[in-house]
């Protein structure tokens, strides 16, 4: 008997994801997190109809699971509040629209019930009643499965796990820097750090000689955080202002034009990542205190932070065993402030050379 | 959240159901065909796949009608007593217990069971709700007595059992006759570089006390050699929807239904015996049903005629 194909066992489904991005897309750009305004898109492009045409019942039972996942994904972290209230809406939708009979329920997984009570405190709290109002009417009624895991357990062999694309217009931008901007933190590094000084004149034998800070280190994490956040405002806003202006051509042209700003969008972002991280190792290294150049620096650890993210090689699995790190490897290249064309050859050398038959 | 009842007036209309309605609502849409000029992506495959099976002249599907046949029947069933009404709060399992594999031939398809359990049950009760065919297997040859083969079903000879979950082994030990078939594997593991194992008592366990993986294979063993695959596919909260008689429970949701072998002569019924050495049978091994073997082996008074050697069969798909 030849293997049968099952349609949706995979656990989001292309189409319905393009769909459901486009909605939320809509949604983005309206910058209202009201219900009317989602409903009237809803009601535009006729989302109910997602259901209609599947026979079968366990089909319809499995596209409405799936139909649930894919809101439920957009309504947990990493996307931008005004987009989890979009999921939101969109689980209330779908679950409310559904032709399957009994309801198919939303999964909520054990580990996202935090997030989920925190969005809602955060609504209670900015007053956006439309938000708690649907959520309350879903939970009331009984729509919501609590569960161990966020999708349920299906056995089909994965021929090539395919890496899920995260809408990068999406995503909410993090605000952490601008809570370390407000929070007093700086005011106290510095009275520390005078407080240091002084200390450190009073000690005559030690008094010149040695210091462990920088001078003007609590000037500088300033610098860079209020670089960082202007460039952040500067190209979030610079794409809504991109957003903006195809609200009055057409529509086939508006989903081409969006899809391309997205694509826009999409570049831009992969290098904002990068710069993430770059800002993110800058603080690490000024609270180790140690005295490294700022500039050079920059594109090796774009580098670097990109080999981290793949798991580590057998090579490095072995090293580590055997007592040598590669994290001290790593860390003694940032030390020496060494130029570019040595850091290079120092990480060809640690690499395994590529195998030539 | 401390807001006036105008305002929930607002609210209730403006979040209300209508509001999702595509559709005026005299003009329900047809929901078995997709409308045309579909402008979602969704819809526009979907037409093409109803396009598409439109052109091939398939019969509905059977397997479609029995899918979910089982769940149907126990979904929402409430008990009639109070008592039996599974409590607020309840955790529900859902075990897949796999028939034991066979190497000979290789399938996609992995041949299971699903049950549903509550996390109060015990691993025992899970046990008893496992019925697999090397139960009923009947040991000896019973060529000379085809009248006393059921009285030595392999399930009352060997009662001993136990799971494997997380490095701990549960036996069952409800019966004197139990045997600890564990032990042999723990010392083994002693001998070589294992992390130790425990045991603990299968009836004594609740699934509220295990530590589980979900997607995790675990084991369950019954006599002494005959081993299923566990995997514990969801756990969540007892919901509305559910069946919430506790009586019902553990609740089977699907079977893989086994083809079963017929009998030589008739092809009508099961197999039921299975002869080698036999004059009389076409073939060697060679499988009938109770009727023709009797016919063909034994004589009106029930006489054995010619030489053979008889053995009672228990066809796989004995639990159909």
């Amino acid at each position: 008997m030849p293997r049968q194909r099952v349609i949706y066992s995979d656990v989001f489904y292309d189409p319905l994801t393009q769909d459901v991005e486009e909605l939320l897309a809509h949604f983005q750009q309206t910058d209202s997190v009201r219900y009317e305004e989602f409903s009237a898109i809803w009601r535009e492009m006729g989302f109910s109809d997602v259901f209609i045409g599947t026979t079968s019942r366990s089909e319809l039972k499995r596209f409405c699971r799936v139909a649930l996942a894919t809101a439920v994904k957009y309504f947990l972290p990493p996307y931008s509040y005004q987009i989890r209230v979009g999921g939101l809406y969109l689980m209330f939708g779908l679950y409310n629209t559904q032709l399957a009979v009994p309801p198919v329920q939303i999964r909520l997984a054990l580990r996202d019930w935090a997030q989920v009570q925190k969005f809602v405190k955060d609504s209670v709290d900015s007053g956006h009643q439309d938000v708690v109002y649907i959520y309350q009417k879903l939970v009331a009624s009984k729509a919501i499965h609590y569960t161990a895991m966020p999708h349920l357990l299906t056995f089909l062999k994965q021929r090539k796990r395919k890496k899920e694309a995260v809408c990068e217009g999406f995503i909410g931008r993090t605000v952490a820097v601008q809570e370390l901007y407000s929070a007093d933190i700086l005011e106290e590094g510095s009275n520390i750090q005078s407080q240091y000084e002084t200390l450190k004149e009073a000690t005559e034998e030690v008094g010149s000689k040695a210091s462990m800070t920088q001078r003007d280190f609590t000037a500088r994490l300033k610098d860079c955080m209020s670089e960082f956040l202007t460039w952040q405002q500067k190209t979030f806003s610079q794409h809504n202002k991109e957003s903006g202006d195809d609200e009055d051509e057409e529509e086939e042209e508006k989903s081409a034009e969006a899809s391309s700003s997205r694509a826009r969008l999409l570049s831009s972002i992969k290098q904002k990542s990068y710069s993430n991280f770059q800002e993110v190792s800058k603080a690490r290294r000024h609270r180790q205190q140690e005295t490294v150049e700022e500039s050079s620096s920059g594109a090796e650890q774009v580098q670097e932070t990109l080999q981290r993210r793949r798991p580590p090689s057998l090579r490095a699995r072995t090293w580590k065993s055997l007592g040598v790190t590669r994290e001290e490897c790593r860390h003694q290249s940032w030390l020496l402030s060494a130029p570019e064309q040595q850091r290079v050859a120092v990480r060809r050398t640690n690499q395994t050379p590529p195998f030539k038959p | 959240m401390g807001i006036g009842a105008d305002t929930m007036a607002d609210l209730k209309s403006v979040c209300s159901l209508d509001s999702l309605r595509c559709h005026p609502v005299d003009q329900p849409p047809d929901t078995d065909f997709v409308p045309p000029d579909p402008t979602l992506r969704t819809l526009i495959q979907r037409k093409k796949k109803q396009d598409h099976r439109a052109s091939l002249k398939i019969c509905k599907n059977r397997h479609d009608l029995y899918a979910d046949e089982l769940e149907r029947l126990t979904v929402g069933r409430k008990p009639e007593e109070e008592a039996d009404m599974v409590p607020e709060g309840e955790v529900v399992l859902t075990i897949n217990v796999y028939y034991p594999a066979t190497f000979e031939k290789f399938t996609y398809v992995r041949p299971h069971v699903t049950l549903l359990m509550t996390g109060s049950h015990s691993l025992a009760e899970l046990r008893d709700a496992i019925c697999c065919v090397s139960d009923l297997q009947v040991c000896g040859e019973f060529s000379n007595t085809p009248d006393m083969a059921p009285d030595f079903i392999s399930k009352d000879h060997y009662k001993s059992a136990f799971f494997y979950f997380e490095g701990v082994f549960y036996n069952d030990m409800r019966y004197p006759e139990c045997q600890d078939i564990s032990i042999t594997t723990i010392e083994w593991a002693k001998t070589r570089n294992f992390p130790a194992y425990s045991q603990a008592k299968m009836e004594d366990t609740r699934f509220v006390d295990l530590k589980l993986k979900v997607g995790f294979p675990y084991l369950y063993c019954h006599q002494g050699d005959c081993e299923h695959l566990v995997i514990i596919t969801d756990i969540r909260l007892t919901h509305e929807n559910d069946c919430l008689d506790k009586k019902l429970y553990p609740l089977l949701t699907h079977k893989h239904r086994v083809t079963t072998q017929k009998c030589a002569v008739c092809h009508v019924y099961i197999g039921r015996w299975f002869t080698t050495d036999d004059q009389f049978a076409p073939s060697d091994p060679c499988l009938f049903c109770d009727k023709c073997f009797r016919m063909l082996h034994y004589d009106a008074e029930g006489n054995k005629l010619g030489e053979f050697l008889a053995y009672p069969y228990v066809d796989r798909g004995a639990f159909n």
